[in-house]
């Protein structure tokens, strides 16, 4: 069968602006890549291990996906591509994260990661030569700046002189993705030696261009993650750079990439979220297959918190995806305090999960068990560790004064679209994007879903466990305010730890406002998501881990999370807010 | 002090002793640099006098302070009040900072961690009047130390605690080795499970290790693991045997995990920017 893009959309097909056509979009995905765990599947969970084991791209499935348009999920619909808003491109995507995060980044995602550079600042020209590069199966990468606290993939960076006719590119770094088969390199270059805000300007290169003996084509770099993603190194010298290829002006490559950055985050979060949703389907089958008696009692706070924290996951990210279209100024600081929590979230799940599959954990190249191990490396890789949580804590520090003194307890909540499943919402605007300022919408909304909930404080049932958690975190924002009311406004005072920790504690507690509003707003097709257990559950554990005092939840919260859990496990359906269905 | 498994003895430093809050920490830095951890030990009463008349003992506790107040028992409460101190100053030595600017709280599974700051992972034991701190920048690191005469009978807990492949190599082996042997092991699961976080949440038999080379193995014998794990045993005071799991994740982390250079100064400043736009 030949593949094309009219498979992932068909002719004549309304063009998608909804969570359908996403998730119609997905469903053929799904369908396309097969049953994962049949070990004849070519694009099956044995063969993605096998290559992830190998240390080779599955040659295969990326073969695949290049004949399913995958190009086209990363181009503006405005440029001929599907693109048109970030929660919709995530739902689209998951089912090649849900196999292979590493498949998902190295064949992958990293090209929209890239050209949002351009979607962000682009000129007409460059816009639509990026789209017809990536609608044709080509692909980008980036050239990072390096960032504080820089690990391998965030070390090092370039730098370029301006001249008459445009630049001379200077410097190394060892570790890029695709660097070594991208069709456009996204260099985020140093074009002030001074540090600062308008130290980086974005430079488009393209490698067939690049004249001989200016580039440098490093080795390959195996790290323990993501072993199938190509990664390796480029050494540019005096490498001439046309004009044209500024992106933007000059000096705007840290604005473009706190704009960039933003929808990265927030599609990671949506995406690698999936991922774990496979090793907790392993878990499930661990402790049900051959058992004809109910789940062993150990197993259920395990499962049921996991469970929790993936739905709480979603909801974060969900959230954030749909305010990069509807409060584009604003959504800059959810975006931090999402990234922040989602990746940290989700590495203790996977070491919980590591308790209930016992040695099973080790059997690596297994279909049914194992996507832990695989995941354990590559998650660390797609979220960057410290240096990815710092990048985000950078945007946060700053801001909690102007918000305790001038958002929090005082501003309007978001829009309820913001929650509602199936809003019509608007496209996605790189340019739109904020990167300081304009308020905390997600502080309101916990403000809100708090006073709502009041009335139930303090009675018996999940919902009195849910009004109470409410009011935890709005109290825990209260404390908040009167320690960041205190804060200097800038300097090198913020960068104190004991101002650092407060990042902390604060995107646990807009984290949580995400799940209160996507509780809040379930239109009730769902009984289980319209049920407050799952919320309450997921909250208490997010409460958990800021030190806040947890009410005692009824008995009934872990069973109801462990019944659908296993419906879902049985009936094969995703582990997010969505529970869509798997290939069978 | 003797190495008794040199398996990851180049990758985990070997635990350095700390007599309180004057402790020469640079040893840790320097500890930090070499191994990207470190692991310290000390006693309970070596921290009694900063315990008694340290001033700022309640905000160096943080949201430790209630438990500390609660808890009648004083040795107990000393025991607690020591263990919490060294884990902050050790902290505090590897974040380049004062330990009363650290926020020390815990995940679900109880493990300790320092809040806000993830350049660096930390695990804690006690264990009569030790305790040992280990402190990681390449990923999660677990601690466990028992007193190395502490009697386990063979017979009765081989069967919890063993994989096969464990007792396979084990069986052979005189009562006093086998008992030490299992000992060991015991520590060595201890530390890793404390690594995941998990505690004895993870069964005993659910993992291995080689006896001979120390390697992570599954309960059939077979690797589990591809050499991001390194563990280490080592006796302590003459009288416990403490070991340490560290994992790698593989990132080559930054060997600045100083706390005060961890915000990018590009982003700070072109968020600030547009704040003093907004703000005039």
């Amino acid at each position: 069968m030949t593949i094309t893009a009219e498979i992932i959309h068909p002719p004549g097909a309304p063009f998608g602006r909804t969570e359908a056509d996403a998730h119609a979009r997905a469903a053929r995905l799904e369908a396309l890549l097969g049953d994962p765990y049949d070990p004849a599947n070519p694009h099956g969970l044995q063969a993605l291990f096998a290559a992830d084991d190998r240390g080779e791209p599955p040659a295969a499935t990326e073969t695949l996906l290049a004949g399913a348009g995958f190009g086209a999920e990363l181009v503006p619909a405005a440029h001929g591509g599907l693109l048109t808003r970030a929660d919709l491109l995530a739902r689209a995507l998951r089912p090649v994260f849900r196999r292979d995060v590493a498949l998902g980044f190295g064949y992958g995602i990293t090209s929209l990661f890239a050209a949002g550079a351009v979607w962000t600042s682009g000129t007409a020209r460059q816009r639509q030569d990026v789209a017809d590069l990536l609608l044709n199966g080509g692909r980008a990468t980036i050239l990072h700046h390096e960032l504080a606290h820089a690990n391998a993939i965030l070390r090092h960076e370039f730098s370029a002189r301006r001249t008459a006719d445009g630049y001379r590119l200077d410097g190394r770094k060892d570790v890029i993705i695709n660097a070594a088969r991208a069709d456009l390199q996204v260099v985020y270059a140093r074009t002030d030696a001074a540090r600062g805000p308008r130290s980086h300007s974005v430079l488009l290169l393209d490698p067939d261009r690049a004249g001989s003996g200016h580039v440098q084509r490093l080795p390959r770099v195996a790290l323990p993650g993501m072993r199938g993603a190509l990664f390796s190194g480029l050494e540019f010298t005096d490498c001439p750079v046309p004009a044209e290829a500024l992106v933007g002006a000059e000096g705007d490559g840290v604005g473009v990439a706190l704009r960039v950055f933003q929808v990265n985050r927030s599609v990671i979060c949506g995406v690698v979220t999936s991922a774990v949703g496979t090793v907790l389907h392993s878990a499930v089958r661990a402790v049900t297959e051959g058992r004809t008696a109910p789940v062993a009692k150990r197993w259920h706070k395990p499962l049921a918190g996991v469970f929790a924290d993936l739905l709480a996951c979603d909801a974060m990210a969900t959230v954030v995806l749909r305010a990069l279209s509807l409060l584009p100024t604003q959504a800059h600081v959810y975006a931090a305090a999402v990234k922040y929590v989602v990746p940290d979230l989700l590495r203790e799940d996977l070491e919980e999960l590591a308790t209930v599959l016992g040695a099973r954990g080790y059997d690596h190249a297994s279909p049914v068990y194992g996507a832990l191990d695989k995941l354990v490396r590559d998650l660390p890789v797609a979220g960057l560790g410290h240096a990815g949580s710092a990048s985000c804590q950078a945007v946060l520090v700053p801001q909690l004064r102007g918000l305790a003194e001038r958002s929090w307890f005082a501003e309007e909540e978001p829009p309820p679209q913001l929650f509602r499943s199936g809003s019509e919402l608007p496209d996605l605007d790189y340019g739109l994007l904020g990167i300081a300022g304009g308020g905390d919408f997600m502080a309101a909304s916990l403000v809100g879903s708090a006073d709502r909930l009041a009335p139930a404080r303090g009675t018996s049932g999940t919902l009195g466990a849910l009004a109470d958690l409410a009011e935890a975190f709005r109290t825990e924002l209260r404390a908040l305010r009167e320690q960041c009311r205190r804060l200097p406004t800038s300097g090198a005072a913020l960068t104190d730890p004991a101002v650092v920790v407060l990042s902390d504690r604060y995107a646990g507690v807009v984290g949580a406002a995400g799940v209160l509003g996507i509780w809040e707003h379930q239109d009730g097709s769902d009984p289980f998501l319209a049920d407050p257990a799952w919320a309450v559950l997921a909250l208490s554990r997010l409460a958990g881990r800021l030190g806040i005092p947890v009410p005692d939840l009824p008995d009934s919260v872990h069973a109801q999370l462990l019944d659908e859990l296993v419906r879902r496990h049985r009936d094969g359906l995703s582990c997010d807010l969505d529970a869509v269905s798997h290939a069978p | 002090m003797t190495t008794v498994i040199p398996g990851g003895a180049d990758r985990i430093s070997t635990p350095l002793h700390v007599s309180g809050p004057d402790a020469p920490w640079h040893r840790v830095r320097e500890s930090m640099d070499r191994y990207g951890n470190a692991v310290v030990h000390t006693t309970w009463g070596e921290w009694l006098t900063a315990a008694v008349t340290e001033p700022s003992l309640r905000p160096l506790l943080g949201r430790d302070w209630p438990r500390y107040r609660r808890t009648a028992d004083p040795t107990v409460r000393y025991r607690f009040v020591a263990s919490r101190l060294a884990t902050k100053y050790t902290a505090a030595a590897a974040l380049h900072t004062d330990p009363v600017e650290l926020d020390l709280a815990y995940k679900i599974g109880g493990r300790p961690y320092l809040r806000g700051l993830d350049q660096i992972d930390v695990s804690l034991t006690h264990t009569d009047d030790l305790i040992a701190v280990g402190v990681s920048r390449d990923g999660r690191i677990g601690v466990d130390a028992e007193p190395a005469d502490r009697r386990m009978s063979y017979d009765l807990l081989s069967g919890h605690v063993l994989t096969p492949a464990e007792r396979a190599d084990l069986d052979p082996l005189d009562d006093a080795d086998r008992t030490a042997a299992m000992l060991r092991l015991w520590t060595l699961k201890e530390a890793y499970t404390k690594a995941l976080g998990q505690g004895l949440r993870l069964g005993f038999t659910e993992f291995g290790f080689g006896v001979g080379s120390g390697d992570l193995l599954a309960p059939d014998g077979r690797p589990a693991a591809r050499g991001e794990w390194s563990f280490a045993t080592h006796r302590v005071l003459g009288r416990y045997m403490l070991s340490v799991a560290r994992h790698d994740a593989g990132l080559d982390t930054s060997r600045d995990t100083a706390a005060r250079t961890m915000l990018d100064e590009g982003f700070m400043g072109a968020v600030t920017e547009l704040l003093d736009v907004d703000r005039y």
